[in-house]
């Protein structure tokens, strides 16, 4: 019973797979006939049926940037950059779709040995690393028990000093594992979607506005307070509260 | 005639002389000036009295600045004996009237006395806006009001707060007066209005009626007002002082009437405008106070440009009404544009209708990268008189292609993950859709941390003090080489006696299965068929292979139990010593074969 109903979901999800491609395929067609708001509506179908591609992300924000429609265009290429964060077609689109938003903020460069590490942590997803690791530590075992069965002085040499060094990799990158982990969970982008809006000094209407964003702005939500505010932070450090309705969340899949 | 004032001076004389032995060392000189009063309308008339107690000479009235002279200096001396005291008093009257308003004094008069210098005080005089001066039919100049007229009219006195209203000051005269001249004696001030004079060319005399009447009248000022406040507003009055021709009762030689001329100082009365407030309700956000009726639009100069070009964009609101009261609404643009300061224009005309024309920001706009830039809509609100209600304007979104130039890659935030990262520039185009995708699952369950993981990452670690145990155990067994031998002989009995220990209890099977296993070893082990199985074969073949005689017994005697089982009852007990004995003998021959 419990094998067939196994199976029974294989095929539905094969299935699934199947017509999420079709459809991919006709939102492609209708997007290339200029009918955007149709594709779109196509595009947005399948990612009802709870899949994602970065693929799907991209020609859903081209069809927003046909329409001239700011900030979904930018939500959906910095959701595809998530998926897929080398693809060059969706950084020069979004860099073409970032040109129509109105603030320009200058970003705080990072330096010294922070940027170092972080640059190196986001080079793979945690479960890649998580995956280096246990390849090191298995690599560590075989080289550590080849030196000591093995019977020449070199080979054990070799083997030894070989062993460690993949040791110490292992826990290297056992560590970026770990940090790239707690980077994600910091890590809350999210992107402006009312075409002007106020951000206050307290999660409030009464209090004073710090700053006006606009439009296809990114921000970075650090904390929210009852749901209906949530504390964001622009790039050039500024903080601030702003409504929940006005901004939408990149990793809220 | 001339008697009579002889008579008279010589009575003055006598009294003169009389007074002045009757009083003389009890009378002390007076001089002061009077007032008929000291708050007077612009268009009243004071009277000043500079009064003594002597006679003196030399009399020095000030200078009446700020005042008119309308009549005198007259003189008045007067004597009387009141129970044979003598009171003197000399007057010098004049009759001023006031210039303009505000705070004046009558200076300092001066008079010789007995030799000396007397001077008066000096009085303060305040002058206000013109007052209405009762109706007195015997008044001379009650002749002149009936004639002319000073009327403001105003075009609305309940308009909305910046609707233009106009306020036009007529002079009626009555054909039988003439006016020579006038001279505005006090312009009026329009506080919380914003104003603005039509200038008016000549004077243009035309006819109409005042009151019924036939009458002349001159249009003197013409002014457009938006009122800045609401509730109830003063227009303060506008007084002229006008040369009047009266007619006299005298006639010339001709028969004519003779004129005169008569300054009169007229003035309109003050007007109270009282300015509504727009309605709050349906009052929208981005309302900036704009009245009237309106056309608002956001134009560019071309659409379709090329980075480092210039481009216009215009932001224009004409119609009618307040139109240089109010700020235009602001442009707000790509930031990826380099915009410069709006120039403003106006081309605005005011009639009595208002303001009336266009007023239009400029922005120059030069875009440095390629891309499609949008021009949001913006919307411009406007409460409309007509209809009493707001009304908004919303202009169309306006997209701007630049199609060639650089791509902007200063600006590029790539994945805030990722530290910035530079673009990418082979593609300098918009890259179109992609064609080709793997659906993956929205939820994928992540890896890390899980308990697969903790194995996965831990138990190789385990593998190392198991590989070095059973490295160990090998070891020992490989030193160990008649143990080895023993293992090898046990193994093999018991791969031989398999059946029979399964069948272990079951006499028949059990002896069967033990007969067929002894067979079988044989077989394997001497290469022999089934049918040369006799004993003295198999003593002579296992003896060739050196097997020790004792072994060889024993295997043919426990051949011999195999077939006496057959016929004969065995207990449980014997038949596990006799599996027991198999084994033993077994892993025995195959030691001392060779």
């Amino acid at each position: 019973m419990n094998k067939l109903l196994c199976i029974l979901t294989f095929f539905f999800v094969v299935a699934g797979f199947a017509q999420n491609t079709k459809d991919f395929a006709k939102g492609n067609a209708l997007y290339n006939e200029g009918k955007f708001q149709e594709a779109i509506t196509v595009y947005e179908s399948i990612l009802d049926n709870k899949v994602h591609s970065p693929e799907l992300y991209y020609n859903l924000a081209n069809s927003y940037y046909k329409l001239n429609r700011v900030a979904p265009s930018i939500y959906y290429y910095e959701k595809a950059l998530l998926l897929a964060p080398n693809d060059a077609d969706i950084t020069n689109n979004l860099a073409f779709a970032q040109n129509m938003t109105i603030d320009a903020i200058d970003k705080i460069p990072e330096v010294g040995f922070s940027k170092f590490v972080k640059s190196i942590t986001n080079t793979f997803p945690f479960d890649t690393w998580a995956m280096i690791s246990i390849s090191c530590v298995v690599l560590f075992v075989i080289l550590f028990l080849a030196y000591y069965f093995a019977y020449s002085t070199t080979k054990k040499r070799l083997a030894f000093i070989g062993s460690f060094v993949i040791l110490f990799i292992a826990f290297i990158s056992l560590f970026f594992a770990f940090h790239k982990q707690t980077l994600d969970k910091k890590d809350n982008p999210a992107i402006v979607f009312s075409q002007e809006s106020e951000v206050k000094t307290e999660p409030n209407l009464r209090s004073e506005s710090a700053f006006q964003i606009h439009e296809g702005t990114k921000v970075q939500v650090l904390e929210k307070y009852n749901d209906d505010w949530s504390k964001i932070q622009i790039a050039n450090g500024k903080t601030g509260w702003i409504a929940s309705e006005n901004i939408k969340l990149l990793k809220d899949f | 005639m001339k008697f009579q004032k002889h008579i008279l001076i010589v009575v003055f004389a006598l009294t003169t002389a009389f007074g002045f032995t009757q009083n003389e060392t009890s009378n002390e000189v007076k001089f002061e000036t009077k007032v008929s009063k000291k708050k007077l309308g612009v268009n009243e008339r004071l009277r000043v009295d500079f009064e003594m107690n002597k006679d003196g000479d030399n009399f020095n009235p000030p200078s009446f600045e700020n005042f008119m002279v309308v009549g005198g200096p007259s003189q008045s001396i007067s004597n009387q004996w009141i129970n044979g005291v003598r009171s003197f008093s000399k007057t010098y009257s004049y009759f001023l009237a006031p210039k303009e308003r505000g705070n004046f004094k009558i200076g300092q008069a001066t008079i010789e006395i007995d030799g000396e210098t007397y001077k008066t005080l000096p009085v303060d005089i305040t002058v206000t806006a013109a007052v209405e001066i009762p109706k007195d039919p015997n008044d001379p100049d009650y002749i002149v009001q009936q004639n002319i007229h000073l009327v403001a009219e105003v075009s609305k006195t309940n308009p909305y707060l910046n609707e233009a209203i106009t306020v036009v000051y007529k002079l009626y005269v009555s054909p039988n007066t003439g006016v020579s001249n006038w001279r505005e004696l006090d312009v009026p001030g329009f506080n919380d209005f914003w104003s603005q004079n039509i200038e008016m060319k000549g004077v243009k005399i035309e006819n109409g009626t005042y009151n019924g009447e036939d009458y002349r009248f001159v249009v003197l000022r013409k002014t457009v007002l938006y009122p800045q406040k609401t509730g109830k507003l003063e227009i303060e009055p506008y007084t002229l002082d006008v040369t009047v021709d009266v007619p006299t009762n005298r006639r010339d030689i001709f028969g004519g009437r003779l004129m005169q001329s008569v300054h009169r100082t007229v003035a309109a009365g003050s007007r109270t405008i009282n300015v509504k407030p727009l309605p709050e309700v349906g009052r929208p956000i981005d309302f900036t106070g704009a009245v009237g009726n309106f056309d608002f639009k956001v134009t560019t100069s071309k659409q379709t440009l090329k980075a480092t070009e210039a481009l216009e964009a215009n932001v224009e609101v004409s119609g009618n009404g307040n139109l240089k009261l109010f700020k235009l609404p602001k442009l707000s643009l790509p930031s990826a544009l380099e915009v410069y300061e709006p120039e403003h224009k106006e081309n605005i005309s005011v009639n009595l209708n208002g303001m009336s024309g266009k007023s239009s920001d400029s922005y120059t706009i030069v875009p440095s990268y390629q891309g499609k830039y949008p021009i949001p809509s913006v919307s411009f609100s406007y409460f409309d008189l007509k209809t009493e209600r707001y009304k908004t304007i919303t202009s169309n979104e306006i997209v701007i292609n630049v199609d060639e130039g650089p791509i902007n890659t200063a600006n590029t935030v790539v994945n805030s993950n990722t530290p910035k990262q530079q673009i990418i520039t082979s593609g300098d185009q918009f890259a179109s859709f992609k064609t080709k995708t793997n659906f993956v699952s929205i939820s994928q369950p992540t890896f890390f941390k899980t308990k697969l993981f903790w194995t996965l990452l831990l138990a190789p670690f385990l593998a190392i003090p198991i590989a070095i145990f059973v490295r160990h155990k090998q070891e020992a067994r490989q030193g160990d080489i008649e143990g080895n031998r023993i293992r090898k002989g046990n193994i093999l009995a018991r791969k031989y006696l398999k059946e029979a220990k399964n069948t272990l209890g079951n006499k028949d099977q059990f002896y069967n299965a033990l007969e067929r296993a002894l067979h079988n070893y044989l077989k394997a082990k001497l290469n022999i068929e089934t049918s040369e199985f006799s004993k003295e074969k198999i003593q002579e073949l296992l003896q060739n292979k050196s097997a020790e005689q004792n072994t060889v017994s024993q295997f043919l005697e426990l051949l011999k139990n195999c077939e006496m089982a057959r016929y004969s009852p065995f207990s449980n007990v014997e038949m596990k010593q006799d599996y027991d004995k198999a084994a033993n003998v077994i892993s025995l021959i195959d030691r001392q074969l060779k």
